[in-house]
């Protein structure tokens, strides 16, 4: 034991002297939320506020017994009315963002009206946000014009508008808002998470085996008492600590993050909230540190195998794309964590993870999830151990 | 004392290298050790000397317990290679000419890994270290990182590493390949002291002047095979050649017939 603590110690401070392990263990991990968390909010605020403030140019082809129409418009100072544009060129404006949107009465529509019928009012606009927000805006000056006709003609009749309600509905919604939102929000963390135990992992293990080779310094540690598998275990413990330390990390570039902006949706906070709880945040990172182990395994044995660092980079780099492929497959809406899901590698952490941050996590299947990683990460400890006590593999030439 | 008993190593190849071997080689295996025996004494110097490729890296490896031999026994200090490696590394020294060290630690810090490596007690590693550190001439950049230091000083800080637990058996392999000749000198120099002070040394090498520089004992190795094994005189003796140089080639011609 002492002499796996002499290692890993040895090797700590090395990888810890090292800049690129420090910039993608720490300082990535750290920046990363805040960054993200500022440019989204930014450029979502500057979107909405443009969309929002902008000033509509519309244009309106009606019967001069839609007077009232015109007096809402007039009225509305965020709305501008063009006039002259005949009706056939409507939307070539439009799309040409000379105009923002047009009312189009038909020929009939007083006459419909006066039938007590429904007019028709077609309305043109050109969606180019997600939010719809012309769409919206031009629509609302419609409904206070529907509104006035409505009064005016229950008038008529002696009527209230609330003649015309029977039902009034009120929706209530019992899932938690953690719930709601730790399902959306909470697929895309467990994701960085993820990688970032891989690519925490991933210089360190270059590291410790291929760069010792490279070195030339493996035949001085093998002559050393220490044996094959004191030597493993050494290296292993500084590729899972270092894996672990930076997804850790990341959790609290998160938190950084949240801090930070001010003005995120108090939904959000909540879920965030909810990931900050000391029992969630175990609960996560007792997930990530058997993954790791997984990874460091097979980390550590390509690493080895590789006469180089450049070898054990080209051999480690294609293996990124296993750890994103399933970890992004829990992003997918739809997929949840049930008896199959628990047993894949990666997907499993990263639907528990979603889980336990909605707070809906089912005990039977984390313990699912938790056997799985374990013989996992037994599995990738005991072939790395295989691996680095065959001679073809250190010795490779 | 190692003692080296009919030992054979046995490599597979790979396809590669099986086509590399040409079209008469039709076998799986190759035999980079091919049944050698010999033993080196304490306070004598043993030269293994050989081409490029003729198993002079296979065997001290498996002396310094890194590979294991396909057949035979070594024994390295009385402990037994392959059941006893622990012991055997306590008390071996390996020392190459390329062995890097790591460069983000300091020369303090390698020297302390070894030692603790070696269950060396507080007590003991402090008296070794100064020492050898002053012997060494470290001191001064006994802080600095490796990636600082000139290769002279690398190779100081590669012999304390190697030596700090009072090794009674000493392996050399190539200890000169890549050095400057006032850093080989130190190490022919070092290489000498070692002797003096009893301890058991082997070196390989494919230069003949430190042949004939340091040998006590000398063993020609060629394809896996002893060519020659007895001491220097005996081997200067009975001579052909005008040279060690001639007389080496003329032994490997005549192998090759």
């Amino acid at each position: 034991m002492n002499t796996i603590l002499t290692i890993f110690k040895k090797e700590l401070t090395d990888t810890l002297r090292d800049r690129r392990t420090i910039i993608t263990m720490i300082v990535i991990p750290v920046l990363l939320f805040p960054i993200i968390f500022s440019v989204m909010t930014k450029i979502g605020e500057s979107q909405a506020k443009k969309a929002k403030e902008k000033i509509l140019r519309v244009t309106v082809i009606a019967p001069p017994e839609a007077a009232d129409f015109y007096d809402i418009l007039s009225k509305q100072d965020d709305i501008t009315l063009v006039r002259g544009i005949p009706e056939d060129s409507i939307t070539t404006f439009i799309r040409s963002d000379s105009l923002d949107g047009a009312y189009v009465f038909a020929d009939n529509f007083a006459k419909r009206l006066r039938q007590e019928r429904a007019g028709v009012v077609e309305m043109f606009y050109k969606t180019t946000d997600s939010n719809n927000i012309t769409k919206n805006r031009l629509k609302t000056v419609l409904e206070k014009y529907q509104d006035i006709l409505l009064e005016k003609r229950l008038e008529k009749y002696n009527l209230k508008k609330s003649f015309l309600k029977t039902v009034t509905i009120k929706s209530r919604d019992v899932a938690t808002k953690r719930e709601k939102f730790g399902k959306i929000v909470g697929g895309f963390m467990p994701y960085i998470f993820v990688i970032f135990c891989f690519m925490g992992a991933m210089y360190p293990a270059i590291d410790l085996g291929a760069g010792e080779k490279e070195r030339g310094t493996i035949e001085t540690l093998l002559t050393s008492p220490a044996n094959r598998f004191q030597i493993l275990v050494g290296k292993f413990m500084v590729v899972v600590v270092t894996g672990v330390a930076s997804a850790a990390v990341s959790i609290f570039g998160l938190y950084l993050g949240v801090r930070q902006a001010v003005d995120i949706p108090q939904e959000l906070m909540q879920v965030l909230s909810g990931v900050f709880e000391t029992s969630a945040l175990l609960m996560v990172l007792s997930l990530l540190l058997p993954l790791t182990i997984f990874f460091g395994g097979i980390l550590l044995s390509l690493s080895v195998y590789a006469r180089s660092f450049k070898e054990a980079q080209s051999l480690i780099s294609p293996g990124t794309v296993l750890v994103i492929l399933p970890a992004a497959v829990g992003l997918i809406p739809g997929i949840t964590l049930n008896f199959v899901t628990a047993l894949v590698p990666v997907l499993n952490v990263s639907l528990a993870t979603k889980e336990i941050m909605a707070g809906t996590v089912d005990p039977l299947l984390l313990g699912v999830v938790y056997l799985s990683l374990i013989v996992y990460a037994g599995l990738s400890l005991w072939f790395c151990t295989y691996w680095f006590s065959k001679e073809s593999v250190i010795f490779r030439s | 004392m190692i003692e080296v008993k009919d030992v054979r190593k046995t490599f597979k190849l790979s396809r590669q290298q099986r086509r590399e071997m040409g079209e008469e080689f039709t076998g799986t295996t190759i035999d980079a050790v091919a049944g050698i025996s010999f033993s080196c004494q304490p306070g004598r110097i043993f030269s293994l000397l050989g081409p490029n490729g003729a198993g002079k890296t296979t065997t001290l490896r498996m002396i310094a317990t890194m590979l294991k031999p396909s057949s035979g026994s070594i024994s390295v200090a009385g402990h037994d290679v392959v059941s006893n490696g622990r012991d055997v590394r306590r008390n071996l020294g390996f020392l190459t000419g390329t062995t890097g060290l790591y460069d983000r630690l300091t020369p303090n810090e390698i020297v302390k890994y070894y030692a603790d490596l070696n269950g060396i007690d507080s007590a003991t590693f402090k008296k070794r270290r100064d020492e050898l550190f002053s012997r060494l001439g470290m001191e001064e950049f006994a802080s600095r990182r490796i990636s600082k230091l000139s290769t002279g000083m690398r190779q100081k800080v590669s012999i304390a590493r190697t030596i700090i637990h009072d090794p009674s058996v000493i392996v050399f392999d190539e200890p000169t390949a890549g050095l400057d000749v006032i850093a080989s000198k130190g190490i022919i120099s070092l290489i000498r002291e070692f002797r003096e002070a009893g301890k058991t040394i082997i070196f390989s090498t494919h230069i003949m002047s430190e042949v004939s520089l340091l040998s006590d004992d000398l063993a020609i190795i060629h394809k896996g095979r002893l060519l020659y094994n007895g001491t220097y005189e005996a081997f200067e003796k009975n001579m052909k050649g005008r040279s060690l140089a001639d007389e080496f080639i003329r032994l490997v011609e005549e192998a090759e017939k």
